[in-house]
């Protein structure tokens, strides 16, 4: 458990690596942004746990980014794979 | 079988009114996050073109900066909560080191994000180019303007370090500022893959 922080920033680096050859190697797809936008909701929950500490205070304190992170996600998904509606 | 209890904390760190403000800040973000991401709809074409002018590395650099300054942010945290009577003055200074580290990569992104804004304004794009750039510009100089205050906050704590100023029973602004830190690196977490590589 001392080691937390550390494997904390560890996973964080590995999924922003992660994130950015998607991009640089042109990789990214219809089915593969679903993935990034779940690794962004871990590291966003990584952060809100772990760097801000909300890990351990009252529930309450916790759930409120963690339901704006998982809202924002959830709508930037929708806005993504939501078909376009064709214009006349 | 063994059950570890943990007593939940009653109040976030630091003080109150900074997570009002970060419920706040939250909050303006995601209305600029989401206005992007739906406006992107009726254009895809033209933000996927326009995207093709950032730098994904200088993205990628910065994204990685501000989860170490987080990370050092929190050592420094740790340094001063852990605090005995008999061990202020090596906490604080144990606390300033990480910070300055904090205080480095606050630097290192502002230094990158300017030079990425003069690429973008020397190509004569504004606010007024495009909605895509519109969005860019709105949600990266605002959230540079974010990084700019976090860092002049880290570096007050910095000095008060310095001092010693930061006591066991006395360490709310240090975590009040380092809560902020936290926010504006949340904040970039999204950001980051939303403008820079979705496409």
């Amino acid at each position: 458990m001392k080691r937390t922080l550390e494997y904390v920033w560890i996973i964080l680096v590995i999924l922003t690596i992660f994130a950015y050859l998607l991009g640089y190697l042109k990789l990214i797809s219809t089915s593969l942004v679903g993935i990034l936008l779940i690794s962004t909701f871990i590291k966003g929950q990584l952060v809100i746990d772990y760097f801000m500490g909300l890990k351990t205070v009252q529930l309450k304190y916790r759930l409120i980014p963690t339901i704006w992170l998982g809202i924002v996600i959830s709508l930037i998904a929708v806005a993504y794979y939501l078909p376009v509606a064709a214009t006349h | 079988m063994s059950k570890s209890i943990t007593v939940k904390e009653k109040y976030p760190p630091g003080d109150f009114a900074i997570w009002i403000i970060i419920y706040v800040e939250l909050v303006t973000f995601a209305l600029l996050f989401l206005g992007y991401a739906f406006s992107r709809r009726s254009h895809i074409e033209m933000f996927n073109d326009s995207q093709l002018l950032l730098n994904q590395t200088s993205g990628f650099i910065n994204t990685l900066i501000l989860i170490t300054s987080s990370y050092f942010v929190v050592k420094a945290v740790k340094s001063v909560t852990s605090m005995t009577k008999e061990s202020i003055k090596e906490s604080n200074l144990r606390a300033s080191k990480w910070l300055l580290y904090a205080i480095m990569c606050g630097i290192a992104f502002l230094v990158i994000k300017l030079s990425e804004f003069i690429h973008i304004f020397g190509q004569g794009i504004t606010l007024s180019t495009n909605k895509f750039f519109m969005f860019y510009l709105l949600l990266t100089v605002f959230h540079f303007m974010h990084v700019l205050l976090g860092s002049i906050i880290l570096f007050n704590i910095y000095k008060k370090t310095k001092i010693h100023g930061y006591m066991p029973d006395d360490y709310k602004g240090f975590e009040t500022g380092a809560s902020y830190w936290h926010m504006v690196d949340l904040l970039w977490i999204v950001l980051f893959p939303l403008v820079y590589i979705i496409r």
